[in-house]
Formats: C-alpha cells, structure tokens, sequence
C-alpha cells in the first residue's frame, strides 16, 4: 500500500480525531494507534498473508468514520429464540438496551464509558492486525459483552448494518465480549448492509474466556454485493476454556477476515470452522492463526469454500506450537471447491512447531464438484442445477452442521440456498 | 421394453461395446454375465447414460423411444434405474432429501402432484421394513457411513421406492453376505411384475439361485455371444468363462 494511503490516514485522522469519542477510546491510544499503523503502512498483497485480499478498494477510501446514512435500510431477519438483539447502523448503537444483571453486562462504551474494570487491551502486536490499528484510531462505539463467572447461558445477537456508501466514510464496528470462569455464552454476529451501499466496514473484536468457560460465537457476513470489509479478530483462551468460532460469509464485494486465536491455558480448546460461498467477481480472504502456547490445547479447524463464477476464495490457517505446548493436538481439514473455469481457491495450511510430543494433522485440497456425485444424482431424475446446487450445498454443511442452535441453522441454511443463483428447487428440498 | 441393435460404445477412446444385441420383453428378469472388462458395467452406464461413454454406433430403444436421444436424469424420470456396483456416498445430502426430490422428479414428468409427506414416509418405512435397514439411515447423508452391504440395500431401497420401468443392477450381489444377498434378493423379487423388466449385470451365477432370470447371456469381449435359460448360467459356473472367450475368438 502506497505512503500516499497512509498519509491519506493521518490527514483524514487529523481532522475528525478531537471529535471522535474518549470513552470509546482514550485519544492517546487513537495517537499511538495512528503512528503506529503510519509506521507499519497498511497491508499490500505482496506481504504472503495478504496476497489473496482485494486490497484496492482502500487505495481510494474515505477512513474518517460515516457521518452520514445512507438512505435505505436493509430488512433485518427475526430474532432468533433465546438471543437479546443489539443493532448498530454504521457502526453507532442504534437499538438494544445496556444490561447490568448480576450475570451480565452489556454497555456501549460511546454512552457509558469505560470503567475502570475495562479491561479491552490494546490491539496485539502481530503484523496482519494492522487493520485493527485503523479500527482503534476511528472508532465511534464499542460495545462491551462481559460474563461473570459461573453465569447462566445467555445469547447475544449483534447486528451490523452498513447503509452509507465508501465515500461517506467507513464504519468501525468495535465488541470485545469477555468470559469469566465457567461462564457460558452464544453470541451471534451478522454484517449487513443496505443492498446497493457500497460500504466501507472494518470491525474489531476481542474476545477473552476465561478457565472453563464455554463461548459459541456465530459470525456471518452478509454485506451488500458492493461492500468491502474487513475485519480482525484477536482471541485469548485461559485453562480449559472451550471457543466455538463459526463463521460463514457470503457477502461484500471484498471481504478479509484475521484471525488471531491465542491458546494461552492449558487444556484450552478452539474449534474454527468457516464457510465462503463466493460468485461474480467476490473475494473472499481468510487469514486464521492459532497460537498453541500452552500445553494440551487443541484446534479444529474446518474449512469449505465454493468459489463460482470469477470469484476468489482464500484461506490460510497457519497453527503455530510453541515451545511449552506440548501434547498439543491440531487437525485441519480445508477445502475449497471450483465451479466455473475462472473461479480460484487458495487453500493453506502452515503449520510451525517448536516443541516435540504433538500430533498436528492437516488435509487441504481444492477441486471440482465430483463427477460421480453428480452422475448418482442425475440417474436417480435429479436435474442437473439442482444436483449441482445440492452438491454445494452438502459441500457446505460440513460447517454449517456444526451449527447447534437448530432454528439459527436453519436460517442461515436458508440464506445459503438464497445465495445460490436458481436454487428454488433447492430451498423445496430443505 | 428394451431393445439393444448394434451397439458400440467407447470410453476413453477405447471400443468397449463391440456391437451388442440384446433385447428384454416386459415382464422379463434378464441376466448379463461374463468375464471380468467384458464390457458388463460398460452397459450398465450406456443404459444410464453416463457422460464419457460414448455410444459410436446403434440403436437403443426402450418402451418404443429412442433412449439415447434422453439424458440421464430423464432416463431416470422415464423409468430406467441403475442400481451402482458401486454406490456413491453423498455426505451432506440426506437420503429422506434424495429419495423424496427422485420420487417428485418422475411425478412432475408424469404430471402428477408431488408426492404427500405422509404418505411418502409411510411407503418409505415399509420399504425400508423389507430391506431390514434401520429408521435412522434415513436422516442420514446418502450412503455415508454405510458398509458395502447397507449400500447395496439402499440401492434396492430406491428402486423399491421409485418403482422403475426398467432396472438395471450392476453387480448388485458383490460384497455382499449371504443373509445380505438373501435380502436383497427377497427386495428385487418383490418388483417381479408384467409391466417392468430387469437386467440383472453378475459375474457369478450365485445371485441367481435368488433371483431366477428368464434368459442369460453371455457377454465376452463387448458382444453377448451366447444366450438361453437359467441352465446356461449353471454351465457356467461349472465350466468357467474360458471355453466362451476361446470360442468368440
């Protein structure tokens, strides 16, 4: 990325930053965020973790946060049963009352500032969290999920629309959810977007779980056709803590997901599982590292792509063990799937390991969709769209089965079927 | 029902099918034997319509229509079965899914409504009582899991279900049991009827000891050089291939 973009940045930062919120973020941390990113430079594809990501859209970006609306709202999908809904609209909380039960706590940082418990770190200092710099610096909201220790099962939902268009600016959404010992909590994270904004989003999220505790959290982006997003998460798990992270994307024009799950307590668990359903001239890139840095932690990572048309799909799972994780336990099992001759899957798994007594396995393969599935299906009537469609659809439920929530599956089934072009006979099967 | 003029059929280039003649009245349990690459699964996928093989010559009419003028899935919705020497697993597509889309497929061509949900499930389960399979297959991906036994069944379980004009099983007695074999035998046995006809594709005679064929050929280098009755199969299994190859020769 240019010096001309970074310079862009500081400008654009230097005109809004006395008016962006303290108690989002304290104005030093905005500084040091800004200098920092400027130091480092954005993100360029000739960097290996980056190489599959349509990084042009931010070339010609508004960076200061939306001011602005677009004029069209997106219609929202129900509620799923057991979730209380939070809505921000270009990345201001717009609905959703603040919490303060005994077991948990739900504020927006914009209205309630922060206290002196927050204890929301500074981003982590690994080079593809660089866009988490930008989130820090422009941020208007942040809204702050934390559990007691022992608390009930809760739900959380958390909708993010985008209705302005890139040159309104961008939207930062902002959470950081945090777990005590033994809790327990779902949180289901959708982006959306108004359907013919052609949005800038670029969200932040920092999850901590604690000992024993337990957190699903569900993630599906589903921006406008012409939005790009990007987003960072960065994940800390203590002993036994057990992380669910799912996520399924089929929106936005260009969307890059870091993730950066650090295995900290011993006996710690992460279950990643992605799906990326990419046609037209999409891209979808997702950087995901696990950091094993404790011994007995183990990762399993699933991940399906089906890239159509011209479109792009990307994943790099990079597993690192370190020195005391032995007996560490990692599986992976990434594929991709082709479906038209100028689509393209990069499927990666990277594994670094510096301890002995640990069983990392990996599979990775990127095909198309298997003659003799689809024979079997015609020779039984099936028409041929609707075989194919019924194949990339079982493709996917390799991680859309791992859904537990039934009715939030079943939605999200729906959204899939949706998604594939003339899959009406499909949606009749489901 | 089916009748078979000449036909040659190639895959990967290769002439496989050399100019085969067969033809199977209504009503009728044909069985195709021979060697090991004679040519066997070869018309089974040419009936099915398989992509990559290719028909170069002949003729292939079933109940009067020019087959090969059809593909595969309307094959299938004109009621032609191909039971799969080898069936496919299809995770992530239920059966309940697949036999349900199968069932509408051959309604919607015949243009009669879709099949009721209630009345599906119940003709489901009694098939699914005569092939001893077990309820919770059917929530189940398609063969997913199965042993070669259990697909087989399911294979018969779909024929049962959709009730074929014509059903072609590739090698449907290989891997199996003899109390699998007994099973699967009792399933075919039942869809015996005046209006449908069966092509039966084996290696051994076995099978046949369940299913009693109305006529067997043999097919040897990708023409049936001799046909007769169920004795010809005992012949067989008592005299090997061997005298067969050497006389086609």
């Amino acid at each position: 990325m240019s010096p001309a973009v970074t310079e862009q940045i500081r400008k654009e930062y230097g005109a809004v930053h006395a008016a962006l919120p303290a108690s989002v973020i304290d104005p030093g941390r905005r500084d040091e965020a800004i200098e920092k990113l400027c130091a480092q430079g954005l993100p360029a594809t000739r960097e290996e973790n980056w190489r599959y990501t349509n990084l042009r859209v931010l070339e010609h970006a508004r960076f200061a946060p939306v001011e602005t609306h677009g004029p069209a709202m997106p219609s929202l999908p129900q509620v799923p049963p057991g979730f209380v809904r939070y809505v921000f609209v270009d990345g201001l909380l717009r609905s959703g009352a603040p919490a303060s039960g005994p077991d948990l706590t739900v504020r927006s940082l914009r209205s309630s500032g922060p206290s002196s418990s927050d204890a929301w770190l500074p981003c982590p200092d690994f080079p593809e969290a660089r866009l988490a710099l930008l989130n820090e610096a422009f941020a208007t909201d942040a809204l702050s999920i934390e559990v007691r220790a022992n608390a009930a099962p809760a739900g959380i939902e958390l909708i993010f629309v985008a209705t302005a268009g890139a040159q309104a600016g961008a939207s930062y959404p902002r959470v950081r959810v945090a777990l005590e010992a033994g809790a327990e909590l779902t949180v289901l994270e959708r982006h959306v977007g108004a359907p013919e904004a052609a949005s800038l989003v670029n969200s932040a999220v920092r999850v901590d779980v604690g000992e024993n505790a337990r957190l699903t959290h569900y993630r599906l982006q589903q921006c406008a056709a012409r939005a790009a997003w990007f987003d960072t998460l960065t994940a800390q798990l203590s002993a036994h803590a057990r992380y669910h992270l799912l996520a399924v994307g089929t929106g936005a024009l260009t969307a890059r997901s870091t993730a950066h799950v650090r295995l900290a307590g011993a006996g710690a668990e992460l279950a990643l599982s992605a799906a990326a359903l990419a046609d037209h001239q999409q891209s979808h890139d997702m950087y995901a590292l696990s950091e094993h840095v404790a011994p007995n932690t183990r990762t399993i990572e699933t991940f399906r792509g089906i890239a159509s048309g011209r479109a792009r799909v990307a994943f790099n799972g990079k597993i690192v063990v370190r020195e005391r994780a032995c007996g560490t336990d990692s599986r992976q099992s990434l594929r991709g799937l082709l479906d038209g001759p100028q689509a393209e899957i990069d499927v990666r798994p990277q594994l670094e390991i510096y301890t002995d007594e640990v069983r990392c396995s990996h599979g990775a393969t990127a095909g198309k969709l298997d003659e003799n599935m689809l024979f079997y299906l015609l020779s039984r009537g099936i028409a041929p769209q609707t075989a194919h469609h019924l194949l990339k659809w079982a493709f996917l439920e390799d991680v859309v089965a791992k859904i537990e929530r039934t009715e939030l599956r079943r939605q999200i089934e729906r959204d899939l079927a949706e998604q594939m072009s003339g899959a009406a006979a499909l949606m009749e099967l489901l | 029902m089916l009748k078979i003029e000449n036909l040659h059929a190639t895959v990967d280039g290769k002439e496989i099918l050399k100019g085969l003649d067969l033809e199977v009245p209504a009503g009728e349990v044909h069985a195709v034997m021979g060697p090991n690459g004679s040519g066997k699964s070869t018309l089974a996928y040419v009936l099915a319509g398989r992509p990559g093989y290719a028909v170069t010559a002949g003729r292939i009419s079933f109940q009067g229509h020019d087959l090969l003028a059809l593909a595969p899935e309307e094959r299938a919705r004109a009621g032609v079965f191909l039971g799969f020497q080898y069936p496919v697993e299809i995770p992530g597509v239920n059966n309940v899914y697949l036999l349900k889309a199968a069932i509408n497929a051959a309604r919607k061509q015949r243009g009669e409504p879709e099949v009721d949900a209630f009345e599906f499930l119940t003709l489901v389960r009694e098939k699914m009582r005569l092939m001893r399979m077990d309820e919770s297959m059917l929530s189940r991906g398609v063969n997913e899991g199965f042993s070669g036994g259990e697909k087989k069944r399911n294979e018969i379980l779909q024929m049962l279900v959709l009730e074929p004009r014509l059903a072609v099983l590739d090698e449907t007695d290989s891997g199996l049991d003899i109390d699998a074999l007994k099973i699967v035998a009792h399933g075919v046995n039942t869809l015996r009827a005046p209006e449908r006809s069966l092509v039966l594709v084996t290696h051994y005679q076995r099978l046949l000891e369940h299913i009693v064929p109305d006529r067997v050929h043999v097919l040897v280098n990708g023409r049936i050089v001799r046909s007769g009755d169920r004795t010809l199969a005992l012949e067989l299994e008592r005299r090997g291939y061997d005298w067969l190859i050497s006389e086609a020769a």
